[in-house]
C-alpha cells in the first residue's frame, strides 16, 4: 500500500515533468523554472521493492539480431500469488546491456501502451529497474498478459573488427540465456531471430534448437531471480550498421503556412572497419561486392513534405531520387560514396511541410504538435539528437510538452529576414536514440496575431521613407553655391 | 572643339522634342541601364539554373575558401593569415600574396546583410558577385562612353558589355575571380580619369585616386591602368596638348594613386621598385619638367622660347628615360618580370617559363575566338575608333590609346581578350550611334527610345537577313539619304543586334557557364546524367582521412583540394614555387621508387590523380602529363628528359608502343592501375583512343584508397615503410656504416693518429647494429 501512495506522487511529479513551463525571455523565470527542473529530477529517482507476490508464470522471450540493432520483446504472463492486489511489477535491465539501453516500453494484452517509469530497488545498484504500471490491479491468483519490448544499440560487436572489402561482416550478441527479471519465472523460452544462415557458432545449452535463421531455447522451468548465464551467438550480419553519430533538427515555424524542416545529419559506418585498398574495379563487378558496405538507404519524410534539398558543404547531392507515396514521402538517398566500415559522410536535408497539418490555434494561443526526430533509415541508431524549434518573432508563453525525458538547454534568439527583436529558440537534447522514439512533441505558444503586419508594414515604411527621401532631395537645392553661368546647352 | 561639335546637335535636338527633355530623357537612361543590369544579370545565371549555386572552376575556390575564412575570423587576421593547408611544408602567406578586393567586397556585403537580418550564406554572395558586378561595369562603361561621345552611345555601349561573352565569360555566376570586379573597377577609373582631365579638378583626380587604390586591392590588372594613364599623359605632351588641367590631374592621381597601392601588402614597394611601374614615375617628372618650362615661358612668351620649351621637354624625357635605365642597370629598380616579359615576347614563356606556357588561357588569342567573344563588335568598333581619331580631344587620345594597346595584349594571350572587351564595346556603342544618328535625323525619331527598344530587342530570336558589317561606312558617306535605304539600313541594323544578342546569349550558354566541378553527359532520350566525380572524391577526402593528411597531386586541383577537401596540398593553382612543382611533377614523372623516395621526403600520404579514359573526359593528367615532364625537366634536367617519355619517332601515345618510361612512370601507373572498364576491349582509354600498354601491373608503394563512380579521380595511399615487403637484409649487412675515414683511423690504432685529427670522436663508438643488442668496440 505505502507502494501505491509512492506511485500516485510519482504520477503528479511526471505530470509536472513533463509540462515545464518555460517562458521565453525572462530570465529570472529561467532559473526558476531550471530549479525546478533539477528538483523533479532528484524527486523523480524513486525507489521500489520487489514485491515477492508477483511471479512471472511463463515468459516468451524473442531476440531480434537481424539488424544492427538488438530487439528484445517479452511475452509476460504475469500471476499474483500474493493476497492483496498488485497494481504494478518491475522490469529490470543487467548491468552488463543497461548502458546500451535505448528504448523500453510495455503493452497490455489489447496492445494499449502502459506507463513506464524509471526507478532503483535497493540492494541492487549495478542494475537498472523501469516500473511498469498495470492498467487495472491485479488482483489475487489471477494472471495477466504484458508484453515488454527494449531496444538496445551498439550490443553487436563486429568480430573481427576489420574486414577486407569483399568479406561479410561477422557481429557476435552476448547476452543473457535467461530473462533477467527481479521475480521467479516459472517457464520460460527464448527466440533468437537472426535470418541467415550463417551463424559461426552460438551458446548450446539444452534444451535448443537451431533451424535456419532462428535459434531456440528452452523452455527453462523454475529459473531464480536475477539469474545470468551467458549466451552468445556469432553470426553474418551484412544489414548496414550506420550510425548516425549527430543530427541537429531545425523547425521553424511561420504564421504565413509553412513550417521548414532542416536537419544537419552526420552518419558514420560503425560496423567492421575496412581493412586494405578499397577496389572500384572489384566494386563495379558485381552488385554483391563490398557486402558490408552501404550505397544507400531510404528516409521517409511526411506526404505533405515538399521542396525537398539533399545537400552538404560542397553543394548538391546528385545522386538521390524521390518517390512521392500515398502516405510519405519516400527519399532514396545516396551518399556520394559507398559507406564502408570507419566510413563517415555528413548532409543536410531540408524540406517544408505546410503548417496547418501540425499548428492549431485558437485566438492567440497556437499549439506545435510535431516529431521529436523523423525516420532516418530503419532500424537507425542516433547518437545525440538536437532539436531545435524556431518560432516566430513575439511569441510569448512558450510550454514544452515531450513524451519522453529530454535534456532541455537554454533558449536563444535567432536572427532572419525582418527581425528585430529575434525569434525565440526552444532547444532540447537527446542521446541514444532509435525509431521507437519518433513520437510528437507538444509546444505551446501565445502570439498576438496582429504581430503578423509587423514585417510587411516594416517593408512598406521602409519605402515610403526612401521615396519621401528622394522628393525631398529632388525637389531641394542643397548645393553651397549657384553655379556662375548656365549649362552650355 | 571639334569633339562637343558632335555631341551637341544631338543634345539640342533632343530638347526640341520633349517638352521635359530633362525627365523623359533620365527616365529612358535609367530604364536602359536598369534593363541592361537585369539582362547582364539574367543571362549570367545559366549554370546555376542548369546545375546549383557553386564555385566553378579553380581560383575561384580559393577567392571562396578565403572569404569563408576572412567572414569567419575577421579582416585583421585574414590578413595575418599563414595558410599551412597549401604548399607543405613551406605554407603560404595568404594575406601578403593575395589582392584583397575580392574578399572585401564580398565580406562587406555579407556584413551588411547580416547586420540587416539577412542570413545569407557567404557561398551565394560569391556566387553571385559576379553578375551583380556586371551590372556596376555596364553603368561605368554608360559613364565612360558618354564622357568621350553622347549619352546615347553610352547607352548602347552598356547594353553591349552587359551581355558581350568576352566579359561574361569570366563573370558568369559562380566565377568568384578578381576579374568579376576589376572590369567595373577598370572601367570606372578611367571615367573618374577623363572626367578629371577634361575638369582639371583635384576633387575627381582623387577620386580617380581612389577608384584606382580599389582596383589596386582588385586586381593584378591594375598595372594597365597606371601604364595606360602615363601612356595618355606623354602622348597628349607630345601632341602639344599640355594644360593646367592635365598637370593637376595626373600629378594628383599620381601621387595619391601610388600612396594608396602601397597600403596593399601584395603590392607593397613594387610601385617605386620595378620597371612596370617606371612610365608612371618618368612622365610624372617629365610633366613637371614641362609645366616648370611652361611656367618660364608664360613669364616671357617669345618665339624663341617655344623651340626652348621643345627641346627643353625632349631632353627632359631623355634624362628621365636614362635615369630610369640607370636605375634599373644598378639594381634600384627590379627589371620586368617574367610574366610581363612574355609578354612583348610570345616566344619567351615557352623557352623560360613552363609554368606559364603551360596554362591553356595563356596562349595567343586566334581569329575565331575574337569573333566568337565579339562577335559584331569586332567588325564595327573600329568605325568608332576611326570617329573618334577624326574628332579627336583629350579624352578621345586616351580611348584610341586603350583600344591600340588592349587590342594588342588580347592578340598575345587569349586571357587579355577581358581588357579588350570593354573598349571594344564603347567604341562599337559610339559607331552604332554615329550610325544611328545619321539614319533618324530626318526622321525626328528620338534615338533614345530605338535604343531602348534595342536593349530589349536583345532577346528575341533572330532574323532570317544576312548580316551586313558594309553597311555602316555605306550609311556614314550618304549624306542624302532615301526612305528607302533608311528602312533598309535600319532594318539591317537590327537584325545585327538581334544576331548579336542571340550569339552572346548562346555562348554564354554553351561556352561559359559550365561549372567544371560537375559534369553532365546527356542521353539518347535527351535525360540528363551528372557526373559529380569531383566533389565525390573531395567528399571522400574530406570525411575518412586524417585531419593533417597530405595529398599530393597536380598543382591544378590544389585549390580544389583545399577548398572542398580541405586538406592539405602540396602545390596549388597559385604557382609561386616552381621548384616545388617541379619536384612534384618529377615523382609524376619518375618509376614507383624513385617517385617514393621523392614522396616520403614531402610526407605525401595520398596521392591524387584525375583519369578521364573511362568516361572521354579530355582534360585528365594523363595529357597534361607532357608539362609536368617539361616543368620536371626545367629542374631536374639530369633525371628527367622529355624525349623518354615520347616513342622513337616522336608520338606521345600510351599503348603498346609507347616508352618504356612512360609506362613505367607513376602517373601512368596511377591512371591505370586495375583499369578495366570502359569500352568494348576492356580497359580500353577512351580518351586517348588506345588499349594501354601495361596491364595487369602491382603497385608495391602505394594503395588503392578510393576511386570515384566514373573512374575520374583516384586517390591512393602512399604506404609507410613498414607495410610494403622491402628485400630482406641479413643481420651481418645492417650496419649502420660510420664515416669511413674515422673507421681507418681507428682500425691503424690511435697512436698514429694526431690529436687534432680524433677531435670530436667518441673513444669506443658503440656500433648500431639493427636486431642485436650493443656491443662495445673493444
Amino acid at each position: 500500500m505505502a507502494c501505491t501512495s509512492a506511485n500516485v506522487v510519482k504520477c503528479h511529479c511526471q505530470k509536472k515533468w513533463s509540462s515545464v513551463t518555460m517562458p521565453a525571455m525572462a530570465k529570472i523565470q529561467f532559473c526558476f523554472t531550471f530549479i525546478l527542473f533539477i528538483a523533479i529530477n532528484c524527486a523523480s529517482v524513486n525507489v521500489d521493492n520487489i514485491s515477492s507476490d508477483v511471479k512471472f508464470k511463463n515468459v516468451d522471450r524473442t531476440i531480434d539480431l537481424s539488424s544492427q540493432l538488438v530487439k528484445i520483446s517479452q511475452k509476460i504472463t504475469l500471476e499474483n500469488s500474493g493476497k492483496s492486489p498488485v497494481k504494478s511489477f518491475l522490469v529490470a535491465v543487467e548491468a552488463s546491456s543497461k548502458n546500451n539501453l535505448a528504448y523500453i516500453g510495455a503493452k497490455d494484452s489489447s496492445g494499449k501502451d502502459l506507463r513506464v517509469s524509471e526507478t532503483t530497488v535497493k540492494g541492487h545498484d549495478s542494475a537498472k529497474f523501469w516500473r511498469v504500471d498495470l492498467k487495472d490491479a491485479l488482483n489475487a491468483g489471477s494472471t495477466v498478459v504484458v508484453t515488454s519490448e527494449t531496444v538496445f544499440t551498439k550490443a553487436l560487436q563486429p568480430y573481427p573488427t576489420a574486414i577486407t572489402q569483399q568479406e561479410d561482416q561477422l557481429v557476435k550478441y552476448t547476452g543473457n540465456l535467461y530473462v533477467y527479471s527481479p521475480y521467479q519465472v516459472t517457464s520460460q523460452k527464448t527466440n533468437v531471430v537472426v535470418v541467415t544462415k550463417g551463424i559461426e557458432s552460438f551458446s548450446k545449452v539444452k534444451p535448443f534448437s537451431q533451424q535456419d535463421g532462428a535459434i531456440q531455447y528452452g523452455p527453462y522451468p523454475n529459473v531464480a531471480p536475477f539469474t545470468e548465464k551467458e549466451l552468445s551467438v556469432h553470426y553474418k550480419n551484412n544489414s548496414p550498421f550506420l550510425t548516425v553519430t549527430r543530427i541537429e533538427r531545425l523547425i521553424e515555424v511561420s504564421h504565413w503556412g509553412n513550417i521548414a524542416i532542416e536537419e544537419l545529419i552526420e552518419v558514420e559506418h560503425t560496423g567492421a572497419k575496412l581493412k586494405g585498398p578499397f577496389s572500384r574495379y572489384d566494386y563495379q563487378q558485381d552488385l554483391h561486392s563490398g557486402p558490408a558496405s552501404v550505397r544507400s538507404y531510404k528516409t521517409l519524410l511526411p506526404a505533405s513534405a515538399s521542396d525537398v534539398y539533399y545537400r552538404d558543404t560542397n553543394g548538391n547531392i546528385s545522386t538521390s531520387n524521390m518517390k512521392v507515396k500515398k502516405d510519405s514521402v519516400e527519399l532514396d538517398l545516396r551518399p556520394r560514396y559507398p559507406l564502408f566500415g570507419g566510413w563517415k559522410t555528413h548532409y543536410t536535408l531540408g524540406y517544408n511541410v505546410p503548417s496547418y497539418e501540425y499548428l492549431y490555434h485558437s485566438g492567440n494561443e497556437y499549439l506545435l504538435k510535431m516529431r521529436v526526430i523523423d525516420h532516418i533509415f530503419d532500424d537507425m541508431q542516433v547518437d545525440e539528437l538536437t532539436t531545435k524549434i524556431i518560432l516566430p518573432e513575439g511569441s510569448v508563453g512558450i510550454k514544452l510538452n515531450v513524451p519522453y525525458p529530454v535534456t532541455r538547454l537554454a533558449d536563444s534568439l535567432h536572427y532572419t529576414y525582418l527581425d528585430t527583436k529575434g525569434r525565440p529558440v526552444i532547444t532540447f537534447k537527446k542521446s541514444n536514440v532509435v525509431e521507437n522514439h519518433i513520437q510528437d512533441f507538444q509546444l505551446r505558444y501565445t502570439f498576438p496575431r496582429l504581430l503578423m503586419f509587423q514585417e510587411p508594414l516594416l517593408v512598406v515604411g521602409f519605402l515610403y521613407a526612401l521615396f519621401l527621401l528622394v522628393i525631398i532631395y529632388v525637389r531641394l537645392d542643397f548645393s553651397i553655391h549657384k553655379a556662375e553661368h548656365q549649362h552650355k546647352d | 572643339m571639334p569633339a562637343t561639335a558632335v555631341a551637341k546637335p544631338e543634345n539640342g535636338r533632343n530638347k526640341g522634342i520633349f517638352h521635359n527633355t530633362a525627365g523623359f530623357s533620365t527616365l529612358i537612361t535609367v530604364t536602359v541601364l536598369s534593363l541592361a543590369w537585369l539582362a547582364g544579370f539574367a543571362s549570367r545565371l545559366f549554370a546555376v539554373i542548369r546545375f546549383e549555386s557553386i564555385i566553378h572552376e579553380f581560383d575561384p575556390w580559393f577567392n571562396y575558401r578565403s572569404t569563408a575564412y576572412m567572414v569567419q575570423h575577421g579582416f585583421y587576421n585574414f590578413l595575418n593569415w599563414f595558410d599551412e593547408r597549401a604548399w607543405y611544408p613551406l605554407g603560404r602567406i595568404v594575406g601578403g600574396t593575395v589582392y584583397p578586393g575580392l574578399m572585401i567586397t564580398s565580406g562587406t556585403i555579407h556584413w551588411i546583410l547580416h547586420a540587416l537580418n539577412i542570413p545569407i550564406h557567404i557561398r551565394d554572395i560569391c556566387v553571385f558577385l559576379a553578375p551583380v558586378f556586371s551590372g556596376l561595369t555596364a553603368i561605368a562603361t554608360y559613364l565612360l562612353t558618354s564622357e568621350i561621345w553622347s549619352r546615347g552611345a553610352g547607352l548602347f555601349a552598356a547594353c553591349f558589355i552587359a551581355i558581350v561573352p568576352g566579359y561574361s565569360s569570366r563573370s558568369v555566376a559562380g566565377s568568384y575571380d578578381n576579374e568579376g570586379i576589376a572590369i567595373f573597377a577598370l572601367q570606372f577609373t578611367y571615367y573618374l580619369w577623363l572626367k578629371s582631365v577634361k575638369s582639371g579638378s583635384i576633387f575627381w583626380s582623387i577620386c580617380t585616386a581612389l577608384s584606382y587604390f580599389y582596383m589596386v586591392s582588385a586586381w593584378g590588372g591594375y598595372v594597365f591602368i597606371i601604364n595606360l594613364i602615363p601612356l595618355h599623359v606623354f602622348v597628349l605632351l607630345v601632341m602639344g596638348r599640355f594644360s593646367q588641367r592635365l598637370f593637376v590631374s595626373y600629378t594628383v592621381f599620381y601621387i595619391i594613386g601610388l600612396l594608396l597601392s602601397m597600403q596593399i601588402p601584395f603590392v607593397g614597394f613594387q610601385p617605386i621598385r620595378t620597371s612596370e611601374h617606371m612610365a608612371a614615375s618618368g612622365v610624372f617628372a617629365l610633366l613637371m619638367a614641362v609645366g616648370a618650362l611652361k611656367y618660364l615661358h608664360s613669364l616671357n612668351p617669345k618665339g624663341q622660347w617655344k623651340q626652348l620649351l621643345i627641346v627643353g621637354g625632349f631632353l627632359a624625357a631623355v634624362a628621365v628615360f636614362l635615369v630610369v635605365v640607370l636605375l634599373t642597370y644598378m639594381g634600384v629598380i627590379a627589371p620586368w618580370s617574367g610574366r610581363f616579359y612574355s609578354l612583348w615576347d610570345t616566344a619567351y614563356a615557352k623557352i623560360h617559363i613552363p609554368i606559364i606556357a603551360s596554362v591553356s588561357e595563356h596562349q595567343p588569342t586566334t581569329w575565331s575566338s575574337f569573333f566568337f567573344d565579339l562577335h559584331v563588335l569586332v567588325c564595327t568598333f573600329p568605325v568608332g575608333l576611326w570617329y573618334c581619331i577624326k574628332n579627336i580631344n583629350d579624352e578621345r587620345v586616351f580611348v584610341a590609346l586603350y583600344a591600340l594597346s588592349a587590342v594588342y595584349f588580347a592578340g598575345v594571350m587569349v586571357r587579355l581578350m577581358l581588357t579588350l572587351t570593354p573598349v571594344v564595346c564603347v567604341l562599337a556603342g559610339i559607331a552604332f550611334s554615329i550610325l544611328l544618328d545619321l539614319v533618324l535625323r530626318e526622321d525626328e525619331m528620338c534615338p533614345p527610345p530605338v535604343e531602348s527598344e534595342e536593349s530589349k530587342s536583345l532577346y528575341d530570336k533572330a532574323g532570317k537577313l544576312k548580316k551586313r558589317p558594309h553597311e555602316t561606312p555605306n550609311g556614314a558617306s550618304e549624306a542624302g539619304l532615301g526612305m528607302n535605304v533608311r528602312s533598309g539600313t535600319l532594318i539591317a541594323f537590327m537584325i545585327l543586334l538581334m544576331l548579336f544578342s542571340v550569339h552572346c546569349t548562346w555562348a554564354t550558354s554553351n561556352a561559359y557557364s559550365s561549372p567544371s566541378i560537375v559534369l553532365a553527359s546527356y542521353g539518347n532520350d535527351g535525360s540528363r546524367r551528372i557526373l559529380d566525380d569531383f566533389r565525390e572524391a573531395y567528399g571522400w577526402l574530406s570525411q575518412n582521412t586524417a585531419e593533417d593528411a597530405r595529398i599530393m597531386s597536380w598543382w591544378d586541383y590544389g585549390y580544389q583540394i583545399a577548398g572542398m577537401g580541405n586538406r592539405t596540398t602540396l602545390v596549388d593553382n597559385n604557382t609561386w614555387n616552381n621548384s616545388h612543382i617541379a619536384l612534384v611533377g618529377k615523382a609524376m614523372a619518375s618509376n614507383e621508387s624513385a617517385a617514393y623516395s621523392i614522396m616520403t621526403a614531402l610526407d605525401v600520404d595520398y596521392v591524387l590523380v584525375i583519369f578521364g579514359g573511362a568516361i572521354g573526359y579530355s582534360g585528365d593528367d594523363i595529357n597534361k602529363f607532357i608539362w609536368m615532364v617539361r616543368i620536371a625537366e626545367g629542374e631536374h634536367p639530369k633525371d628527367i628528359h622529355e624525349a623518354d617519355y615520347f616513342t622513337e619517332r616522336g608520338e606521345y601515345r600510351v599503348d603498346s608502343e609507347a616508352s618504356k618510361t612512360m609506362l613505367n612512370c607513376l602517373m601512368y601507373k596511377l591512371s591505370y592501375y586495375r583499369y578495366d572498364s570502359g569500352g568494348s576491349p576492356p580497359g580500353y582509354d577512351r580518351t586517348r583512343g588506345a588499349l594501354p600498354g601495361n596491364r595487369g601491373f602491382k603497385l608495391t608503394y602505394l594503395e588503392e584508397a578510393y576511386t570515384t563512380e566514373h573512374w575520374l579521380v583516384r586517390i591512393y595511399r602512399v604506404k609507410k615503410p613498414d607495410e610494403f615487403n622491402r628485400p630482406r637484409l641479413p643481420v651481418a649487412k645492417r650496419t649502420i656504416s660510420t664515416t669511413n675515414s674515422v673507421s681507418k683511423k681507428l682500425a691503424i690504432g690511435p697512436g698514429t693518429t694526431t690529436s687534432k685529427r680524433r677531435k670530436g670522436l667518441l673513444k669506443n663508438k658503440p656500433t648500431v647494429v639493427k636486431g642485436k643488442k650493443v656491443a662495445r668496440l673493444e
